[in-house]
This record gives structure tokens, sequence and C-alpha cells, in this order.
């Protein structure tokens, strides 16, 4: 019994466990991240915003303390799954970013061009 | 008629001139009404700026201890909060400028000095 506690323990803390453990971190930051907009695009009011934000913010806590890695992932799996059905079909991008209405509508003119403003008038010298 | 001269002389209010409270501020001439930008990419925030909304920001987020925000503050290790948390303060910050931060640069993001290096030297933060 101990010495199969001692192994887990030890494989707790082994790179690999660990470097796993950030890389799911990281996709669950992501995917919070990205479900957070989401949940903007999708309540455009701030109230109902606030109260589906919180919503979604009790659903991660609620597999907080998971901590077995493969149940993390298929849990990781299945979050960006719903995440991929809920998107919104007309999110709101900022409008410089690509995608909002402001990109490359006014693009810097290339360089070396220059326009010389003569207003017709005749160079007869 | 002397009377009257007297009297308006004896009331009258002497003309003080007011100096100008003028601070230039570094780089910053726009004021609103002293200098207008035709373009969208000659004026930029300036670095106090960038601060006061920053910290202005975190200090408004409700787990946080406002006190305890300054310029280089941690947001885990210092302020005890969640990486989730980090996640909303990061949203708040790109509400608050009007940014759109890649998804890998955004979870970078730790900490006010990190926030605040971020967004100074982000072209198109408003």
């Amino acid at each position: 019994m101990s010495a199969a506690a001692a192994a887990a323990a030890a494989a707790a803390t082994t790179a690999a466990y660990l470097a796993r453990r950030a890389a799911q971190k990281q996709r669950v930051r992501i995917l919070y991240r990205r479900a957070l907009k989401d949940t903007l695009n999708w309540a455009v009011h701030r109230h109902l915003f606030y109260q589906d934000a919180s919503d979604l913010r009790e659903r991660f806590d609620a597999n907080k303390n998971v901590e077995d890695l493969d149940t993390i992932d298929k849990m990781i799996a299945e979050g960006e799954a719903s995440y991929n059905k809920w998107r919104h079909p007309d999110p709101y991008i900022v409008p410089w970013a690509p995608g909002g209405s402001k990109f490359t509508r006014n693009p810097t003119p290339p360089e070396g061009i220059e326009i010389i403003y003569d207003y017709g008038r005749e160079d007869n010298a | 008629m002397a009377m009257r001269a007297a009297i308006l002389r004896h009331i009258r209010i002497p003309v003080r001139s007011y100096a100008l409270e003028f601070k230039p501020r570094e780089l910053n001439l726009s004021g609103g009404s002293l200098m207008r930008f035709m373009s969208s990419h000659d004026e930029h925030l300036t670095k106090e700026e960038v601060v006061e909304r920053v910290l202005s920001v975190v200090k408004s987020f409700p787990k946080v201890d406002p006190s305890a925000v300054t310029t280089d503050v941690h947001f885990q290790k210092d302020l005890g909060l969640d990486s989730l948390d980090n996640v909303e303060i990061v949203m708040a910050l790109e509400e608050e400028f009007k940014l759109e931060i890649p998804d890998l640069e955004a979870d970078k993001i730790d900490s006010t000095g990190l926030a605040i290096e971020y967004i100074y030297n982000h072209p198109m933060a408003g």
C-alpha cells in the first residue's frame, strides 16, 4: 500500500507529468478566455453577461480539483467541443483587428511613392 | 457727474492676470483642445495614463484588495488570485483599452508590470 502510494507520489512530480499538467492548464485558460468572450458576444447586455459569466465560472470551478490526467483531458475535449458548438456567428471583433470593420481600411502607402501636388501648374520655364 | 465717476472709481475691481495653470506633460500635447491629431496613428497613450487606467481596472476587480495593487504586482502570487481570475483581468484590460490580444500572448500576462508594458508598447492601444 505504501509502496504504491510512494510510486504514485514519485510519478506525481516527474517532468512529463508536470509538463502535461501545465499544457492542460494552458488549454483550460485559453478555453475559459474564449468561452468568456463568446458569452459576451451572445449576451450583449452587461447584466446578462455578468450572470452568464458567473455561471460559466462556476462550471469551471466545479471541476477544479480533478487529479486524474485522462479525466482532465476528456473534460477539456468536451469543453472545447461545446465551445465550438456554441460559437457566435457574428462575434464582436475590435475594428482594427483581422475580421473587424477597420482592418486594412486605409493601409499605409508603400514606400517611395510620392504624390506631387502641383494643382495643374504649368511648367513653362 | 463727478459723484458718479468717484463712485465708479471707488468700486472698480482691479484686473488681476491669472497665470495659466499649464503643466506640459511629456509627449502629450493633445489635452483635448490644444492639438488635434487628424490621424488615428499619431497620438499614443502616455505611460502614466496607461498605469492609471490599468491600476483602476485591477482595483475594481471584486476579488482584489485595492490597497495591495501597485505597479508591479503579480496577480497570482501577490494578490492571491486564480488563473481564471487572471484570464478575467486580462479580458477586462482588453475591453478598457479596446485591444485584441492574441490568446497565447494574453496567457503570459501575469502581473501589472507586464500588462502596463504590453499595453504601452501596443500601437493600437486606446
